[in-house]
């Protein structure tokens, strides 16, 4: 094992301890500006920083009573809801072929899928932009940010499915045809139950992408607000202790959906195993 | 993966397909259904991320004239942004600011990552790794807006400053200049880096590490001579997937940059909130060109797989 080459010199300590305390930095600075604004959002002074004054709550409860707030939050859900369902139909639909079709380019497909997540989301906005005002000259509403989203968040929900559907036992669903079950059969029975937990993930995934959505929301939102939206024409003014309070409530509601990402699939699976076994 | 190797890729192919029947007797209607799957995906990417794109192209060569867009075939966008010197200043600082960052966050990164594939026990990394990652799955927007509340004229450090006495006044030395948006980006990318460059360290044989030394290499040159060439295409991937983002960067030097932190994402804003599609057309082309420039040089040794750690 080389660690334990690593012990038996005093220099290979010294290096490991450096390290250490490097990675220990690196985790300060990682969540340093986070923990601040989080700690901040109680503090009772109004300039939204130091020095700390006492602590409350009240900052929360004006957001709470902040009509805008209010409908930004509805037009922020409601998005997306719509950005969830669509990138999960359509990038579960797109897994299949790619994973399982025999194409000849199929790293460059894959690249080409993946191409809205790498490219900035600036030339995704602008450009859809240019297409709905110029072109389609239809009016910037909800429905045209849910289709500038989706492009953006279809292929993190492609890539987990297709993941899943890598290490799939094909052997499953050749049993299921040997005793007579059709392609939709199949399907529903043996494929999507089996793919649910994927499914599931990247539906959360997509939901939190769009709840944080900034940039390409930014060109084609129109008259409209989102939460992210909001924030950025408040902060422009300075920084106040309630838009404090609205950023710590909108990390905690990303954070606990992201853990859910992680942990619910497995959920899902054993729930999923337990089925059958009561079943017979 | 499978993928790169024809034997396995023919033989998981031929297993998937054998329940549709065997591959000779396939009807079109099955293969149509195979590829069936790709419908709804080439209407959301082919609609509305691929003929935007082309659009872009189209206006970048067209011109305005009294706010209506113009079909005339011309370099006219090109030239009048290359005849102002301000953009092209913006463009180098663009490409400046965008090596510097992405230099700055793989050399943090890398000892890091280092620590976290070679000194921690296996079954922590994992926890330790997701912990690096979890703020890069909070919004990017209250990412930049949580430095503001530390580095603006209000912020942490100068309330922190006026309070021991070192100033009396704000001092906006943190705030509104290219340092700050450097500093802004790198805790943005660094989980990138991170993640991309343990990835590919976790997959090393340290074992070979030790035959260097063994035959008597010193520590530095078993780094350089054995792990550096084995890493190359993950500092590649980590490479290209901070320094693309950070091109089209428009909310960091916008909030942190202020005036003398622009970037060229400011520009393509300010041209297109002004009606001036077509300039912006071709501004935003500059980025995209070099975007597809360094994805054609680095093809080769770029891993795709599964760049988010999903």
């Amino acid at each position: 094992m080389a660690r334990d080459l690593d012990i038996v010199s005093r220099r290979g300590r010294l290096t490991r301890g450096a390290l250490s305390v490097w990675a220990l930095l690196i985790y300060v600075f990682l969540f340093a500006p986070i923990v601040l604004l989080v700690v901040f959002s109680f503090n009772a002074n109004r300039y939204g920083t130091f020095p700390i004054t006492g602590w409350t709550t009240k900052w929360y409860g004006q957001v709470f009573h902040d009509y805008q707030i209010r409908d930004a939050l509805t037009t922020t859900i409601r998005i997306a809801l719509e950005v969830t369902l669509v990138s999960t139909v359509v990038g579960t639909a797109a897994a299949f072929p790619l994973v399982r079709s025999r194409l000849r380019f199929r790293s460059g497909i894959r690249i080409a899928l993946v191409l809205p997540i790498m490219i900035p989301g600036l030339l995704i906005g602008v450009s859809l932009l240019v297409l709905f005002t110029n072109v389609f000259h239809q009016e910037l509403s909800p429905t045209t940010a849910v289709i500038g989203q989706s492009v953006y968040t279809t292929p993190f929900v492609l890539l987990l499915v297709a993941a899943r559907l890598q290490g799939f036992d094909a052997s499953l669903e050749r049993a299921a045809s040997d005793l007579g079950a059709n392609t939709f059969k199949r399907l529903r029975y043996v494929v999507l139950p089996l793919l649910a937990p994927a499914i599931l993930a990247g539906a959360l995934f997509a939901f939190t992408l769009s709840l944080d959505e900034f940039i390409i929301t930014l060109f084609l939102i129109g008259s409209h607000n989102t939460l992210p939206i909001y924030i950025y024409t408040q902060v422009k003014f300075g920084i106040t202790p309630e838009v404090n309070a609205l950023a710590a409530l909108l990390l905690a509601a990303s954070l606990c959906l992201m853990a859910l990402a992680f942990v619910l699939p497995g959920i899902v699976r054993r729930a999923l195993r337990l089925v059958p076994r009561r079943a017979g | 993966m499978p993928l790169s190797s024809p034997g396995v890729q023919a033989t998981q192919s031929a297993d998937t397909a054998l329940p549709l029947g065997r591959p000779g007797r396939r009807s079109w209607t099955s293969r149509l259904g195979e590829y069936a799957g790709f419908g709804p995906a080439l209407v959301l990417f082919g609609l509305f991320f691929l003929v935007p794109l082309g659009l872009i192209v189209c206006y970048s060569f067209w011109q305005t004239v009294d706010y209506n867009v113009v079909h005339d075939w011309t370099f006219d966008n090109y030239r009048y942004f290359f005849s102002v010197p301000t953009y092209v200043r913006t463009l180098w600082a663009t490409v400046w600011v965008s090596v510097a960052a992405t230099a700055l966050t793989l050399v943090l990164a890398f000892p890091f990552a280092y620590w976290l594939a070679r000194y921690v026990p296996k079954r922590y990394q994992k926890v330790l790794l997701i912990l690096v990652i979890l703020p890069f799955w909070t919004s990017y927007l209250l990412r930049v807006y949580s430095w503001l509340t530390i580095l603006g004229p209000q912020g942490a450090m100068n309330r922190f400053l006026q309070w021991t006495g070192a100033t009396s006044k704000p001092v906006s030395f943190f705030l509104y200049d290219r340092p700050a948006v450097i500093l802004v980006l790198v805790y943005l990318y660094f989980p990138f880096g991170a993640l991309t460059l343990y990835a590919s360290l976790e997959r090393f044989d340290w074992n070979q590490f030790r035959a260097a030394m063994d035959l008597g290499a010193t520590p530095r040159t078993a780094m350089w001579r054995i792990l550096l060439p084995q890493m190359k295409p993950g500092i590649t991937t980590a490479v290209i997937f901070v320094f693309i983002p950070i091109l089209g960067e428009y909310l960091t030097p916008q909030l942190v940059g202020g005036a003398r932190g622009v970037m060229i994402g400011n520009l393509i804003v300010n041209f297109f909130q002004g009606a001036q599609y077509t300039r912006g057309a071709a501004a935003a082309l500059l980025i995209a060109a070099l975007i597809v420039v360094l994805l054609a040089v680095f093809r080769r040794s770029l891993e795709v797989e599964d760049p988010y750690g999903t």
